[in-house]
């Protein structure tokens, strides 16, 4: 009795739904089916190694012999490694040198494209156009512009009367030029995304801004910018994703060392160097972890910075406030 | 890097048993694991009649493997060369760690030291009987594909001598000695070539060589004793030290202001260096009399190599190994003799510039150019090819060897204090060592 009292009902709780699920499964099949291919790519080309670079964090390996358990040695060792720091410095400082002027260009020639200008298809392919150019040959371009001795920037420079940078040799020239790499590489990416934002601005409020007499600087600050809200939002996180995973440009105009003192090695690059260059696979993929870690605190503080002015949030507090009285 | 030959193209495809879904796991890694124990072949190829080589782009002569692939001299098998692009470390490094995709046959690079703490998984070529060409090949090459417990895994391919390359125009010009005699003569010491440089720095305004790594490398790369012993006790430690040799002439160097302050990486600018005059000179490898006609055509004729001080180095050269897996060892070694003698390297230096590690191959090979004048440089390079001392390279270098080469760019770029890097380096090398498990 003790035994089938208990069994019953789960016999009849399960036996009504274990038909359907069956049913179901064989009606979704197809479309599960449609879809697997991004899971089962996925799987094995993201999940796992990203799966797997959690356990190479733990590990002591060099790509090839045996897999020795570390636990947090690398970790730790990460702490204290001046080298990874410097990376880190390095990283945010390029990053705060690219994307504040990269994205305020973008801004400026996307408000300029959207006016009734002529060539504008001209213009957009044009501004595009960076952004698929070969990165090698890029490098080579900039090399020439930035060197030290031959460059023409500081062949300028001196015709002008003025003292020439070490671009190339110093450690502000070194983040200076790949700043400008960034930039010069994602403005008109950036351009052609904002340039759709504004094409879905419905144009009734810039004809309500023109009849209340605002000029052009009062309507881009007054309309353009709060009605793009979203947009800046998706560019600005997308452009700090891009630039902590910094690395084609360094590593191009530099190579693998970063440069003098380090100047332009960047988290990734570092990454790359630990891993691939002196295969340290378990102490690569810690940074990497790290790395992640600092992304994902980085967006959040993003997020909050650009959309926390948003009107629910103080509505939210007033209310708040109102509620506690 | 690019792909513009496949000896593959040459016969009809070998059957292969469900190759995208294998590579395909194996690319990522997961064939190891699902697969491990199953009895996969770990082997490229499964046809018994083929045996897979990996090199690289101008690694090989295309000519010559071309030949391979139609039969192996003394064998009825054939060649089934495979050219890997970047990353050849790590791609040889991965298809072993994940025991599928094994070549048969693998070329290595100067780096083989990098395998040493796994050399169980290359046959010994002694037992093989490579032994028995020994005598062809320059000796010190040869004992650098010596392992630390003293097998044999890595024969010698190409090798890279290393000169002083200099203007003789300038040199002549203010009246310093030109003819490389005069100049080797002139620079018997370290010392002696830094004042050279001075003086010529002072006379016509041109540096001596464009970064002073090229001197640090230059020294230790031209010493028996490098950063560590057989038994990776570290030598860089003791205070008379070839590395603290090497990094107080380089130092010497910057001092008196003869080094151009470019450094390597920055291709762009180091030749234009060569090819505006700004540096006059340049510590390279036999590779580099090719690099130098590329990247300064302007100045044809007016280069010429000395001997550099003391003796000459190697820098560069790489290796063919057999990994465990060859499915016929005898018929890979037929091959490696074959593809290596002194008539193929001949063939190879013809094909790709490859310089070689067999003295006999000169008999056959003369330089056509003018842009080292009536200089030789194969006669030069094999010359100083016997005056390479043997040295040993420890798997533990590639760790540290990065910090000596970073703080020495400090010091020259950024005007460090020498004593201060100095003592950086060796807090940083002892850093990287203790992570790796070595105390020192």
């Amino acid at each position: 009795m003790s035994t089938d009292t208990p069994a019953r009902p789960d016999t009849r709780a399960t036996s009504v739904p274990r038909a359907k699920p069956h049913r179901r499964l064989r009606a979704t099949f197809p479309i599960y089916l449609a879809i697997s291919p991004f899971y089962v790519l996925f799987a094995i080309f993201g999940l796992f190694p990203i799966v797997f670079s959690i356990v190479l964090s733990f590990t002591d390996w060099d790509g090839m012999g045996e897999m020795s358990f570390v636990g947090l040695a690398q970790y730790q060792y990460l702490l204290t490694d001046t080298r990874f720091w410097n990376a880190v410095g390095n990283t945010f400082i390029i990053w705060f040198l690219s994307t504040i002027p990269m994205l305020f260009l973008a801004m400026v020639i996307a408000f300029l494209l959207h006016q009734n200008i002529r060539f504008t298809g001209f213009y957009r392919v044009a501004f595009f156009l960076p952004n698929v150019t070969s990165m090698v040959a890029m490098a080579i371009v900039f090399g020439s512009v930035f060197s030290d001795t031959f460059g023409l920037i500081n062949s300028a420079l001196t015709a002008l009367g003025l003292d020439t940078v070490p671009w190339l040799s110093s450690s502000w020239g070194i983040k200076i030029t790949i700043a400008v790499m960034v930039i010069w590489r994602f403005t008109g990416y950036n351009a052609i995304i904002y340039l759709a934002g504004l094409q879905s601005i419905p144009t009734d409020l810039y004809d309500a801004a023109k009849v209340d007499g605002a000029n052009m600087v009062q309507v881009f600050f007054r309309i353009t910018v709060p009605m793009l809200r979203p947009i800046i939002l998706f560019t600005v996180i997308m452009s700090t994703i891009g630039g902590l995973s910094l690395f084609t440009e360094p590593q191009v105009l530099l190579g693998d060392s970063g440069g003098a003192g380090e100047a332009g090695m960047t988290i990734v690059l570092y990454q790359y160097n630990q891993a691939f260059t002196e295969f340290d696979f378990g102490y690569g993929s810690a940074i990497a972890w790290a790395l992640f870690l600092i992304a994902a605190i980085f967006s959040i503080i993003n997020w909050r910075l650009v959309s926390g002015r948003s009107e629910r949030t103080p509505r939210r507090r007033t209310a708040a406030k109102e509620a506690r009285r | 890097m690019s792909m513009e030959f496949s000896p593959r193209s040459a016969r009809p495809d070998p059957p292969r048993a469900r190759p995208t879904r294998r590579s395909l796991m194996a690319s990522t890694g997961v064939l190891p694991l699902l697969l491990a124990g199953c009895g996969a072949d770990p082997r490229v190829s499964e046809d018994p009649q083929e045996l897979a080589m990996w090199y690289w782009n101008r690694g090989a002569s295309p000519q010559l493997i071309e030949q391979l692939a139609e039969q192996i001299p003394g064998t009825d098998k054939h060649l089934l060369a495979d050219m890997i692009g970047t990353t050849f470390d790590t791609k040889l490094r991965t298809s072993l760690a994940g025991n599928a995709y094994i070549p048969d046959i693998t070329y290595i690079n100067s780096n083989n030291a990098l395998y040493f703490t796994n050399e169980d998984l290359f046959l010994d070529l002694s037992e093989l009987g490579a032994d028995s060409v020994k005598e062809d090949y320059y000796e010190w090459k040869w004992n650098l594909g010596m392992t630390p417990k003293g097998r044999f895994c890595f024969f010698p391919v190409d090798i890279g001598p290393t000169g002083f390359f200099y203007r003789q125009d300038l040199f002549e010009e203010v009246g310093l000695p030109s003819s490389p005699e005069d100049v080797a003569a002139a620079t018997s010491t370290w010392e002696d070539w830094i004042a050279l440089g001075a003086e010529l720095k002072s006379a016509t305004g041109s540096f001596f060589v464009n970064d002073a790594q090229s001197i640090y490398l230059a020294v230790l790369d031209s010493s028996p004793e490098r950063y560590f012993d057989k038994n990776d006790a570290p030598l860089y430690l003791q205070p008379n030290s070839t590395v603290r040799h090497a990094w107080n002439l380089a130092v010497a160097a910057i001092e008196a202001g003869i080094t151009a302050r470019i450094p390597q990486e920055l291709e762009t600018d180091r030749n234009a260096a060569w090819s505006s005059g700004l540096t006059a000179g340049n510590l390279g490898a036999a590779w580099s009399t090719q690099i130098l006609e590329e990247s300064a055509p302007g100045t044809a004729g007016k280069w010429r190599i000395a001997s550099q001080p003391v003796r000459a180095g190697n820098n560069g050269g790489a290796f063919i190994a057999l990994p465990y897996t060859c499915k016929d060892p005898e018929a890979a070694m037929r091959l490696i003799t074959w593809i290596t003698s002194p008539e193929n390297q001949a063939v190879a230096y013809e094909d790709v510039q490859l310089f070689p590690s067999t003295p006999e191959s000169f008999e056959q090979l003369t330089y056509e150019g003018d842009f080292y004048g009536d200089q030789d440089p194969l006669e030069f390079f094999s010359t100083a090819a016997k005056t390479v001392p043997t040295s040993f390279i420890s798997a533990l270098e590639t760790s540290i060897s990065g910090a000596f080469s970073r703080e020495l760019l400090n010091v020259e770029t950024g005007g460090k204090d020498p004593e201060l890097a100095w003592s950086h380096t060796l807090a940083q090398a002892e850093k990287v060592l203790a992570k790796r498990g070595v105390e020192v």
